[in-house]
Parts: C-alpha cells; sequence; structure tokens
C-alpha cells in the first residue's frame, strides 16, 4: 500500500512536471488571443475572454512574414538536403573503404564539432565577404551546408550495414556511386529521416547567421524577423506571440510528424541547440 | 589502385567544405587577432595588442566572469534535473507515450520564440509576477535589475535543456540490461541499491557525455542575452560569445574580436578534448 501511494506520488510529479515546462507555451497561444488590455491583467485570466483571431492578420501585416516564412524554408530545406547528401557521401566512404589519412580525415572532420558558428562567426563572415557572398542566398547557406554531426551520425549507421550487400553490387557491376545510391541509402532510411529531422529543425531556426550577414528585406529569415518584431516601438506582446506562434507551427508539425525520427536522432548524435 | 583513392572522392565534398568553412576561418581568426581591422582600412599589425587590450578591458574580464556564471548556472543544474526527469520518464505509468511527447515536443521549439515568450514572461506585469502575487511575492523586475537579470537567463537554459539531456539519459538507461535488476532483486536490494550500484555505474559514459555537451553548449550560447537584454544591465548578461560579437559587429574592432574569439575557442578546446576521449570510449566503441 505504501509503494502504490509512492507510485502515484511520482506520476503525479511526473505530470506537474510536464505542466510547468508547457506552461509558457500555453501562455503563449493564450495570450496571442488577447486583446492589449488583458494580457497584464490580475488575477490571472488563463484564457482570452473573447479569443481575438483578428490579432494574427494583423500581427502578421506589420512585417513582411511571407518573404521570412519562404527564406527560412529554402534556408532549411537547402542546408538539409545538402547536409544529408554530403554528409552521408563523406560518411559512407569513412565507413566502408580504407584509404590513405582516412584517420586523419575523420579526426579533422570531427574536430570541427569544438567549431561552431557562433565561435567563428567574425572569420566566417570575413570568409563570405571574400568570395562576395553578403546578403545573398549562397552566403546564407554555403557555410551550413555540411555539419560534422550528419557525418559522425551517418557513419555510425552504415559501419553496421553488411558489408556482404555492397560486395554483392559491386559483383553484379554496379558502379560506386551507383552501390551509395541504389543500395546503401536506400538501407538506410531511418538514419537519414532523423539526421533531416534534426538538420531542418537546426536551421528553420537561423538567426545569428541571418543577422550578421544579411541586410535586406527580401532575404531575412523568420527568426530574424521575429526578432525585428520584438525590437520595433510599436510592438506589442499580444501581436508578437500572434507571430510567434505562427513561427512555431513548423517545427510542431515536423516534431509530430517525425516523433520517432527525431528522438532518435538526438539520442544518436547527443544533441544540437 | 581505383579502389584505393574511391573513399577518398566520397570524402572529398565534405572535406573541402570543412576546410573553407572551419579550419580556413579559424587560421584566419588566428592571424587576424594579431592585427588591427575595422573592415574599412586594410588590416595592420598591432603584434599582441589585440591580446593586451584584452587583457586591460574591464569589460571582457567582466563577460568571461558572466560566462563562467551563466554556463554553470545553466549545466550543473541539467545534469541533476535531467536525470531525475529521465528516471522519472522511465518509470511505467499510465499514459506515458503522451507524457513523454509532452516533455520532448518543447526541444523542437525555436530559441528566437522561446527568447520573445521568457521576456514576455519576465514582464514587469507578466505571468511570473502574476504567479508570485499569488504567494504575496513583491514584484521583481527580472530581466532589469543586475541581481536577477543573469539567473533569469539561466532559469530558461535550465528549463530548455533538461528534457534534451532528459532524453540522452533515457536511452542510456534503457540500454542497460533488465537482467542486472532482476539478479539484485533476487539478491534482496534497495531501490537505492539497485541505483547506487547498478543504474550509475553503468551510467557513466552517458553521464560524462551529458556534462561535457551541456558545457560547450551553455558556454557558447547568447541569443537570449542578444534578445532580451542587449547584454545589460550593465553588462551583467554579456556572455562572453556575445561580446565578441559586439566587438566586432558593433564596434567594428575584428582584430579584437578575433583574439576573444582565440579564447573561446581555447576554452572550447578544452572541454571538446575531454569530450573525444568520451565520443571514442563511450559512444563510438
Amino acid at each position: 500500500m505504501m509503494r502504490r501511494g509512492r507510485g502515484y506520488a511520482l506520476d503525479l510529479l511526473t505530470v506537474a512536471g510536464a505542466v510547468v515546462l508547457l506552461l509558457p507555451y500555453f501562455w503563449m497561444v493564450s495570450s496571442s488571443l488577447k486583446t492589449q488590455d488583458e494580457i497584464f491583467r490580475l488575477p490571472i485570466e488563463w484564457l482570452p475572454p473573447v479569443p481575438q483571431w483578428t490579432n494574427y492578420p494583423t500581427a502578421l501585416a506589420r512585417f513582411p512574414f511571407g518573404i521570412y516564412f519562404f527564406n527560412s524554408a529554402l534556408v532549411a530545406v537547402s542546408v538539409m538536403l545538402c547536409n544529408v547528401f554530403i554528409g552521408s557521401l563523406a560518411a559512407y566512404g569513412l565507413a566502408k573503404f580504407r584509404f590513405p589519412f582516412r584517420e586523419l580525415c575523420f579526426r579533422a572532420m570531427l574536430s570541427t564539432l569544438m567549431l561552431p558558428l557562433e565561435i567563428l562567426l567574425v572569420p566566417t563572415f570575413l570568409v563570405v565577404r571574400q568570395l562576395g557572398l553578403l546578403d545573398s542566398y549562397g552566403g546564407l547557406i554555403l557555410p551550413l551546408a555540411v555539419d560534422a554531426f550528419g557525418i559522425f551520425l551517418m557513419r555510425q549507421y552504415f559501419l553496421d550495414l553488411p558489408d556482404s550487400l555492397i560486395e554483392a553490387a559491386r559483383l553484379d557491376g554496379c558502379s560506386e556511386f551507383g552501390i551509395f545510391w541504389r543500395i546503401v541509402v536506400p538501407n538506410s532510411r531511418p538514419a537519414l529521416a532523423a539526421l533531416a529531422v534534426l538538420s531542418f529543425r537546426e536551421n528553420w531556426d537561423q538567426f545569428l547567421w541571418p543577422l550578421v550577414i544579411v541586410s535586406r528585406e527580401a532575404l531575412k529569415t523568420f527568426p530574424l524577423g521575429l526578432a525585428l518584431f520584438e525590437g520595433s516601438f510599436n510592438a506589442s506582446y499580444h501581436e508578437m506571440m500572434a507571430a510567434a506562434v505562427v513561427g512555431m507551427i513548423p517545427m510542431m508539425v515536423l516534431f509530430l510528424v517525425f516523433q520517432r525520427a527525431f528522438v532518435r536522432g538526438l539520442t544518436l548524435t547527443g544533441l544540437r541547440e | 589502385m581505383r579502389q584505393r583513392w574511391t573513399g577518398f572522392l566520397f570524402v572529398l565534398p565534405a572535406l573541402v567544405h570543412l576546410v573553407l568553412f572551419k579550419f580556413y576561418p579559424m587560421a584566419q581568426a588566428f592571424g587576424l587577432s594579431f592585427f588591427k581591422y575595422d573592415l574599412l582600412s586594410p588590416p595592420t599589425p598591432t603584434g599582441l595588442g589585440n591580446y593586451r587590450a584584452l587583457w586591460e578591458n574591464p569589460l571582457f574580464h567582466q563577460s568571461l566572469g558572466v560566462s563562467v556564471k551563466y554556463t554553470l548556472g545553466v549545466a550543473v543544474p541539467e545534469w541533476f534535473l535531467a536525470l531525475a526527469l529521465a528516471l522519472l520518464l522511465n518509470r511505467s505509468m499510465p499514459g506515458r507515450g503522451v507524457i513523454r511527447l509532452a516533455y520532448f515536443l518543447p526541444i523542437a521549439m525555436s530559441q528566437i520564440v522561446v527568447a520573445l515568450v521568457w521576456k514576455f514572461l519576465y514582464h514587469p506585469y507578466g505571468l511570473v509576477n502574476g504567479l508570485l502575487s499569488l504567494v504575496s511575492i513583491d514584484r521583481v523586475n527580472w530581466l532589469s535589475d543586475e541581481a536577477t537579470a543573469l539567473p533569469a537567463l539561466a532559469a530558461i537554459g535550465v528549463w530548455r535543456g533538461v528534457p534534451l539531456f532528459a532524453v540522452v539519459y533515457l536511452a542510456g538507461l534503457q540500454a542497460i540490461p533488465g537482467e542486472y535488476y532482476e539478479a539484485s532483486r533476487i539478491d534482496g536490494a534497495g531501490e537505492w541499491q539497485r541505483f547506487r550500484y547498478i543504474t550509475l555505474p553503468l551510467l557513466r559514459p552517458t553521464i560524462l557525455f551529458v556534462v561535457v555537451v551541456s558545457l560547450l553548449l551553455a558556454m557558447k550560447f547568447f541569443v537570449n542575452p542578444l534578445v532580451m537584454t542587449e547584454g545589460g544591465p550593465n553588462g551583467s548578461t554579456r556572455v562572453l560569445p556575445y561580446f565578441i560579437y559586439e566587438t566586432g559587429f558593433a564596434f567594428f574592432r575584428m582584430g579584437e574580436a578575433a583574439a576573444a574569439s582565440v579564447v573561446l575557442f581555447g576554452m572550447a578546446f578544452l572541454f571538446t578534448v575531454v569530450q573525444f576521449r568520451l565520443l571514442r570510449h563511450g559512444v563510438a566503441g
């Protein structure tokens, strides 16, 4: 009887933790549907008396959020495709071939994990400037296109693929790239999906890099747009929360649809912020 | 002979990219740290001038201190809370799937959305003070008071990081073979003893991994100070990466920013050397 009581207490604690965790998001959605007068009202009103759906179109009309949304999607998808393709090519080379300096290559690539963009912000900016790519999609996408985490994740997966699969295709006269494309890739869907989801998540969220290299309105990403909204003098929280909810939707959908790939990816790579 | 280089060809595109966008910039930062450069006029050599300027800049020292406080203030609570959460989530309970979903969903949230929401929550008339008023605690100006701004930002980091690391711990917990627990139960070991003598030792690689990664992630993060407090009040939330950002892109002292990057890189390097060991022993096997 004692045990059961404790079990219930722990169940309750687990649920309470989830409430604390989700409360800020609930408050965001709730506030996005309130009027300006209602958002700071005390005692706390958990739900808007009358949901103000018009906050959404009003908020989204303040800045060209359609363009920002498109840019974020474009950057996230392009970077994800590059990341998955180039990363898995490299991972396959490292996992299934022997060549001179292979270990050195792998270590060098892994060592770039300690060079995140936040640390290399200034010099990366200078490199992109030298390439003449400031204020362009190329400049937004190119520096992010390869990530050692992806290479590491895919390599772990490829190491476990049976060599016999590859040997058989080779005996059938398949080209080396053909083997990769027609045999290895179809057999690695779970890992590729995990990498794709993580990469999309991270790059949908790009904020610092666009902040540094983009000045044209037409190239700004959604997170950058949200930050601008926050900084603008007539910003009011109910509208800001509405814009934030819209920015949150792609991530939510992505997570709910690809939940398993997402969690698998997190556990495989260690994590990204 | 063809076979010999095939593997290298697969690796080549990624290698070229990383050289161009990681190693070359790093080398350039190092080189640039010995020059004065404002983007407009060509760089002029100053020897150790930038490092000396940093050393003599009280804001840099303050920033280092803030960074250390923030990094530890976020990472240390994460280690314990995430493990506790993983243990909770590893129990069987009704609706476990939904509960886990509730915990993992916020991991997908955008960092800028998090910053905006919390700025709203920490508003003097916001929800945090609203809830505190229920227990008769006076209003606090969380983000504009030097004493509370950094802890307020660290709390967000913890709130965001705990589910993330709980996922990792959970994977570690589930990798422990159930027979160990069965055997210990037969031997009459209590719950605490099972945790202390089975779970903890077998979780060691995971724990070390979480420790290092959490430190690295907290160390480089500066979106919240940038968006929520602009490093203030009085520099009390100006973490080192934000200091670098400001020096480079607000004051255009690129050389000095590069020198500060080298310092930050040194710190990251220290942690990562440890991480490498872990990856080789633990995860990569």
